[in-house]
């Protein structure tokens, strides 16, 4: 068999399998790009704590407005600040905090997946994020982050550092799509420079996501805790130039320890989440992003 | 007054649209105080509180002034496969400085855990193992630091049988507290549910705890709104409810 024939009959196989899965698979399913446009969106952070003999609960709840400004091109900028609502806890200042301000652009290398970021991310540090993602199989990828950071606190007043740490994580996911669950270790340096791991179990539901994790660092010790992601309606929305929509994901997270400094990172993203990952459904179809879509781009119809 | 109150609850099932099938006042499926190997649906989540009297706690940790007092507890359940279910759950105490009858101060955290490695049959029963309160206290070497109020484990054993379209459910179990006060709970428990043909989401318990009885009913409202009184040792009320949901968006009707 000439190498001519084999070449033919691969892309020939290819090109079946490639028809074959964008007819077989419900519209829904199939990733939906979204066009450039601005989203305007707002949610709210809800923190309570029991760590007062007399006091059951301490209550601080922001409202987060913050807008996506989709480029083109898989750029993005997006920003976010918080506004303070009700606030019990006695070391959160009560003005208004800018908890994103971020350029990011998700780039593609054959199967190695990447996000660059720089900006201000969450925890009030600023500085530059690379994130990467390989995966290997339907069912397993690898996965790192490093980011260099400085401190900017952007309170009721405003303070800065220089960049002063690299901090890094690697680690593996597992994910069994005939149960939509999802495992993942990593370990690596954290942002207040300590050593650790953590391990998490996902299991993804139609719009919700419960997860169990445990992790230990070096300097702050065991922790172990529950996540619950609930990505909020409406489902199927239109997209227009400019959106208004409330926020995409309403978060929980439970930690049995009262210590929260450890295996700590933050966010790039304003709406980063366990359940859709650190990039988008439409550049990255892996994991959660086989499931059904949790909000649908309703297609305009064309007026006769 | 006893029989009243028996009766007002079996009235109180038959009029409503009921069903159910908790351990409620963990958030885990299950009978009235004890464990069965029954389980919740796969996707089921619950969001709960439950009123518990002082007959239902432990004899030390929920004490003022020497005296037990009746008190809540408040619970998210999930259960991510058919096979497993797991709670979190904070039940109410209070301490020397509470002064009113609502004065809470205090919580004690607990989670609970149950397996079910063996599925019902047709003639053997379901099988589950489980644990409630089960710390991060456990793996201590000086285990007296820790609370571990509800700390047990235990094997349950279930099976249903159906006549008529009614559904009776024997279930029996063995279960071991951790702590020495509560070990009049200690041993061979179990109970029979039985669920009407006229009404299958309607479920009525009898159950010995090993040292008492108890009777009880639970319920579903509109498939979302769950229901459980009971009478431990037929005097002492014990009574709760939850919202329910199920995350992969089936219907069932109990």
């Amino acid at each position: 068999m000439t190498q001519r024939n084999i070449l033919c009959r691969r892309l020939g196989s290819v090109a079946l399998l490639v028809t074959l899965l964008a007819t077989s698979c419900p519209r829904h399913v199939r990733a939906q790009a979204p066009t450039p446009g601005l989203d305007l969106f707002a949610g709210l952070s809800v923190n309570f704590r029991d760590v007062y003999y007399f006091r059951q609960y301490d209550f601080l709840i922001n409202l987060t407005p913050g807008f996506r400004w989709t480029m083109g091109h898989d750029w993005q900028l997006t920003g976010q600040v918080y506004v303070p609502l009700v606030n019990q806890y006695e070391n959160y200042g009560n003005g208004f905090k800018v908890n994103n301000f971020a350029l990011s652009k998700e780039l593609r290398w054959g199967t190695l997946y990447a996000k660059a970021s720089a900006g201000l991310f969450s925890m009030n540090r600023y500085g530059l994020d690379l994130k990467l993602f390989l995966p290997l199989a339907d069912w397993f990828a690898l996965e790192a982050q490093g980011g260099y950071v400085g401190w900017l606190y952007t309170d009721t007043y405003w303070r800065i550092t220089k960049p002063d740490r690299f901090l890094g994580t690697v680690g593996g996911d597992i994910y069994l799509s005939k149960w939509n669950t999802q495992l993942r270790g990593v370990a690596g340096l954290y942002l207040y420079r300590d050593f650790g791991a953590e391990a998490e179990a996902m299991r993804h539901f139609n719009h919700t996501t419960v997860s169990v994790y445990g992790r230990w660092s070096d300097t702050y010790g065991y922790d172990a805790g529950f996540k619950v992601i609930v990505m909020l309606p409406p489902y199927h929305r239109t997209r227009r130039v400019v959106n208004f929509r409330p926020a995409s994901n309403f978060r929980l997270a439970y930690t049995v320890m009262t210590e929260l400094s450890g295996n700590r990172i933050y966010k790039t993203d304003p709406e980063e989440n366990e359940r859709d990952g650190w990039f988008s459904r439409h550049f990255l179809l892996w994991g959660s992003h086989t499931m059904c879509p949790d909000f649908v781009i309703n297609q305009k119809t064309t007026e006769e | 007054m006893r029989r009243h109150l028996v009766l007002l609850l079996l009235a109180a099932a038959a009029l409503m649209p009921l069903s159910g099938s908790a351990q409620q006042y963990t958030g885990l499926s299950g009978l009235l105080h004890v464990p069965s190997a029954e389980m919740n649906h796969e996707g089921d989540a619950f969001m709960g509180i439950h009123f518990l009297n002082k007959a239902m706690t432990p004899d030390t940790g929920f004490l003022l002034a020497g005296q037990k007092y009746d008190t809540y507890d408040y619970y998210i359940s999930l259960t991510p496969f058919p096979w497993i279910e797991f709670s979190y759950m904070c039940t109410k105490r209070k301490s020397a400085e509470s002064e009113q009858l609502w004065d809470y101060h205090r919580k004690d955290r607990s989670a609970s855990l149950k397996i079910r490695p063996i599925k019902e049959g047709r003639y053997h029963p379901a099988i589950a193992i489980g644990t409630n309160d089960f710390g991060t206290g456990i793996f201590k070497k000086n285990r007296t630091d820790v609370q571990l109020y509800f700390f047990n484990y235990y094997i349950a054993a279930t099976k249903h049988l159906n006549f008529g379209g009614n559904e009776l459910g024997l279930t029996l179990a063995y279960r071991h507290f951790f702590r020495g006060y509560n070990a009049k709970w200690n041993g061979l428990v179990g109970g029979v549910t039985f669920r009407p043909a006229f009404f299958p989401q309607a479920r009525a318990i009898v159950e010995y705890t090993g040292n008492e009885f108890q009777v009880g009913l639970d319920a579903l409202l509109w498939r979302h709104l769950r229901l459980q009184a009971s009478l431990k040792d037929f005097k002492y009320p014990n009574f709760g409810l939850c919202f329910q949901l199920n995350l992969l968006g089936r219907k069932y009707t109990y």
